[in-house]
């Protein structure tokens, strides 16, 4: 018997290694927080989704370098700017310094077909003449220095043209040279590559900003300070697991001692943690095995929500009589256990139902993690413990504990009372029910938020919330759209509707508009002969501008620029992202900055007969939780029914399954009601953890429903479930303590909601009988 | 200048703003007023939008800067700091300042500025480009005495006071 015994526990235990073998070596966790929102179903949504994830303003990070003097600091911005250029995790890097080398030389002759200047202008005698005068005001003038070096290439200066075009709508103050924030800090603008939302890559972005900022030989004494979506990812990411990492470590050791004192033997807990251990590995195996990537979040939750399970074992322990075998004991148990297995298992179910990747994720983690669990609980475990224990019946003060309760008064009218509160209460609450609103969850600081708010102002960042959305069949029909747009755009800007917007056409013109400017440049002997005469008793030396002339008639037969050959430099990355091919046409972006007059951007969308949309990132956002939210209540109706049909056929019983559905029902909407009293708004963090909260209260109820007739094994009822209630309220309890907005409203929904189904099955149980 | 077949010509006025900022206007061929100091540079022409851009973009526009201020304000240990000064003398009472900038850098697009005078009284200044170009201003009466057909040598023997 010893013998096969220690076979089994090793046998287990190798399977266990196994497994985690097998978990270690195929894991790979996503950071990604979209695959825990819904699949879109509008476009908007779909945009939204997008651009959420790697749309130009959630890769934007806002750098502010203070702590010196104004022309260390510019120095440092200069710097670090040319450090940042060179690293391909950043796309773009802007400071303010005029860069003639957003364009390289390669595409230099193109600045003809990308200014406007040949729109409304012919390059002739008289132009050239006009531009030649101004050139030599320039060389006397105190900006001499700078155009000395472009005057032959470019004496129309297009160069500087492009670069006042491209620079931000809204540039913060320069100050020598590059942009500065009121509060005497240098600014940049920073793209990454990779996505704002994916909380891994972006923290990589940020160390490499730090990294090269410290790398600068004159940084000591200055400090660079980030911001941006990005970097709220990764605030939010870090501090969730750094609360959660401690909360975590105090609520096992309580647990563990809690355990050691309910049962007094070491074996015992050791033993009971097997099936929890192999309920976790086997639920990763399973996501591992069905899906490419497992979702970090999916775990953190998985593991909360398998909490559950832990009740099994310690039925188990609980409900072991004194000389009987443990296999015995648990084949009396089964039935009931069973019953709870499924329940959960059903609940739990919901979240597939739900279509959510990172919740059927969630929902195969715990649904495969309870059936473990449970099965091990039976079939394993109880062949391990020790053959005799002490019976928990017999501890005095537990049988004073069983006497009190059963002593409470249950007047059939507590039910009513309750539920007429709740009801009541439900009614009464303040402020809205649901929290639509999913940045109400960011737990971020409000100083970063002000700060954020702050630079975004000074560096004319665009706004997060509204997009211009344009379609048109094909790519060059949304840079037309976008020209044909720019006139009112412009009228709107002056309005100050909005203080400026930013269009596809303002980085690549369309073809035709391309073709239109290359026609009009004039051959190289109509130029040579225009210039001659435009530099007649000017002081120029003859051949000053024959690079000029050379770019010109390079310029006249150059393949029109498409956004393809224009990715390659980083303007046209910023191009690239502005255009999107989606299910047979193509979608231009346009980001605004200071939307000052919705309406009249929206009376825009309406005139242009759907070409143009003005899209609500915030409203889609709603919309998308609005309809998440929805699905989740659809699928746990659904669950809800097919608990009731199970509860009913375990129990055979219509008038046991109320009395086991009743009190659980009244405590989940009990929970509610408080929460909305105490000004909570509901949000899908909550419901999730009502479902925890409801399946731990089903338990409760069914244990208690359980009628024995037996006082001793009433007694270890009792005792298994204030184990369970109390390690419940330990765990979760101390979530509550959170600070983290989410953290705080799984714990808090929890633990009101384990205290609430306690007192409700023991004041709601049908038979407590005096003994 | 080496782009041009003759030398530049225009006239207007300096002034001192007081700390570290001048004021250069311009009334001859077309007018224009710049503004220098506090690490930019801003111009205004008639008729056009004004345009700015940071003074380390044109170092000789802080050269000038540092002597002017220095010279006027008479801050001997700011120029000191800047430049490198040789003074010399010759005759009646006519002298030369040389300021050699001791930045490395700066002396890559300036080499040095020589300024004419006699008694308490500048009458040149003049900025030695490194790449062979040369900027003469004529100071306060010598203003008046700007040949119509200037050329570079004729200049330079005016400042010179011979």
């Amino acid at each position: 018997m010893r013998r096969s015994r220690v076979t089994l526990l090793v046998l287990w235990l190798a399977a266990l290694a196994a497994l985690g073998l097998f978990v270690t070596r195929h894991l790979t966790v996503s950071t990604d927080l979209r695959s825990f929102m819904p699949a879109p179903t509008t476009p908007d949504q779909r945009l939204l989704m997008e651009q959420v994830g790697e749309g130009p303003g959630s890769r934007l990070l806002l750098l502010a370098i203070s702590g010196k003097s104004d022309e260390q600091l510019a120095g440092l911005s200069q710097q670090l700017a040319v450090a940042l250029r060179k690293d391909q995790r950043y796309t773009q890097v802007l400071n303010g310094s005029f860069d003639i080398g957003a364009l390289d030389d390669a595409l230099l002759p193109y600045r003809y077909l990308l200014s406007p200047t040949l729109d409304h202008q012919r390059m002739d005698a008289a132009y050239l003449r006009d531009e030649l005068e101004q050139r030599l005001d320039d060389l006397s003038s105190p900006a001499a220095s700078l155009l000395k070096g472009l005057l032959p290439r470019d004496p129309t200066l297009e160069v500087l043209k492009l670069a006042e075009r491209w620079s931000p709508p809204k540039s913060p103050e320069l100050v020598q040279g590059v942009w500065f924030s009121p509060q005497h800090e240098a600014l940049l603008l920073v793209l990454t590559r990779s996505a704002g939302f994916d909380p891994d890559a972006q923290s990589q972005a940020i160390d490499g900003i730090h990294r090269a900022f410290d790398a600068l030989p004159d940084h000591a004494g200055g400090s660079v300070a980030v911001s941006g979506p990005g970097y709220f990812s990764v605030v939010a990411s870090e501090q969730t697991r750094g609360q959660a990492e401690w909360i975590g470590r105090i609520s096992t050791v309580g647990f563990i001692v809690l355990l050691l004192l309910a049962y007094r033997s070491i074996g015992s807990l050791l033993l009971s943690a097997l099936p929890i251990a192999s309920a976790a590995l086997a639920g990763i195996a399973a996501l591992v095995l069905l899906f490419p990537q497992v979702h970090g979040i999916t775990l953190a939750f998985g593991f909360t929500l398998l909490g559950v399970a832990q009740e099994y074992p310690i039925r188990v322990l609980s409900h072991r009589r004194a000389g009987e075998n443990a296999v015995q004991s648990v084949r009396d148990l089964w039935p009931l256990l069973l019953t709870a297995i499924a329940s959960a298992c059903i609940a739990y179910a919901a979240f597939f139902a739900s279509g959510v990747s990172g919740l059927q994720q969630l929902a195969v983690f715990t649904v495969t993690g309870l059936l473990v669990a449970g099965f091990s609980t039976r079939y394993l475990l109880p062949y391990l413990l020790p053959e005799r224990v002490r019976d928990v019946a017999d501890m005095g003060w537990l049988i004073s504990a069983r006497r009190f309760v059963d002593r409470l008064p249950r007047p059939r009218w507590i039910p009513l009372v309750v539920a007429a509160a709740t009801v009541l209460m439900l009614v009464f609450a303040q402020g809205p029910f649901w929290q639509n609103d999913l940045s109400a969850l960011t737990p971020l600081p409000r100083d970063l938020l002000l700060r954020d708010a702050r630079l975004r102002e000074a560096l004319g960042a665009p706004d997060v919330r509204y997009l211009l959305v344009l379609q048109a069949p094909d790519e060059q029909g949304v840079l037309a759209l976008s020209e044909k747009l720019e006139p009112t755009i412009d009228a709107l800007v002056a309005r100050h509707a909005v203080d400026a917007v930013e269009l596809p056409s303002r980085y690549l013109p369309s073809s035709t508009v391309q073709r239109a400017r290359q026609q009009a440049l004039p051959d190289r002997e109509a130029l040579t002969s225009a210039l001659a005469e435009a530099e007649q008793g000017m002081p120029f030396q003859s051949g000053l501008f024959d690079p000029f002339v050379n770019d010109v008639e390079k310029a006249r037969s150059l393949p029109l620029l498409t956004p393809e050959q224009f990715a390659s430099s980083p303007l046209g990355q910023r191009v690239s992202a502005m255009l999107m091919q989606r299910d047979g046409h193509w979608l231009g972006l346009g980001t605004l900055s200071g939307v000052h007059d919705v309406a009249a951007l929206q009376a825009l969308a309406r005139d242009s007969g759907g070409d143009v949309r003005l899209l609500d990132l915030k409203g889609a956002a709603e919309s998308l939780v609005v309809d998440y939210r929805a699905r989740i209540l659809h699928a746990l109706l659904g669950a809800t029914v097919l608990l009731v049909i199970a509860i009913v056929v375990a129990l055979r019983s219509v008038r046991r399954a109320w009395h086991v559905l009743a009190p659980m029902t009244l405590a989940t909407f009990l929970v509610l009601a408080v929460e909305r009293v105490a000004g909570v708004e509901i949000s899908l963090f909550h419901l999730v953890a009502l479902i925890l909260a409801a399946g731990l209260g089903l338990h409760y109820a069914l244990f208690f429903e359980r009628d024995t007739g037996d006082a001793a094994e009433q007694r270890r009822t009792l005792h298994a479930t204030l184990v369970c209630v109390l390690s419940a309220l330990l765990v979760f309890g101390m979530l509550a303590w959170s600070t983290i907005p989410v953290l705080r409203a799984i714990g808090l929904t929890v633990a009101l909601g384990v205290a609430f189904h306690f007192c409700l099955s023991i004041l709601m149980a049908p038979h407590a009988r005096q003994d | 200048m080496k782009m041009l077949d003759k030398p530049l010509v225009v006239s207007g006025q300096l002034a001192w703003l007081g700390g570290d900022k001048l004021e250069r206007t311009v009334e001859h061929p077309t007018r224009e007023v710049s503004t220098i100091g506090d690490g930019e540079v801003t111009q205004q022409r008639e008729g056009r939008s004004p345009r700015s851009f940071s003074l380390k973009r044109a170092p000789q526009l802080q050269l000038l800067l540092d002597s002017f201020v220095a010279l006027l304000g008479g801050d001997s240990s700011r120029l000191e700091q800047a430049f490198t000064v040789q003074h010399s003398a010759d005759g009646a009472d006519h002298w030369t300042l040389t300021l050699t900038p001791r930045d490395a850098k700066l002396a890559q697009t300036v080499s040095r500025i020589d300024i004419d005078g006699s008694g308490n009284e500048p009458h040149c200044m003049r900025m030695q480009e490194a790449d062979g170009d040369i900027a003469i201003d004529l100071l306060g009466d010598y203003a008046a005495r700007m040949p119509t057909a200037p050329t570079r040598d004729a200049l330079i023997t005016l400042c010179r006071g011979s």
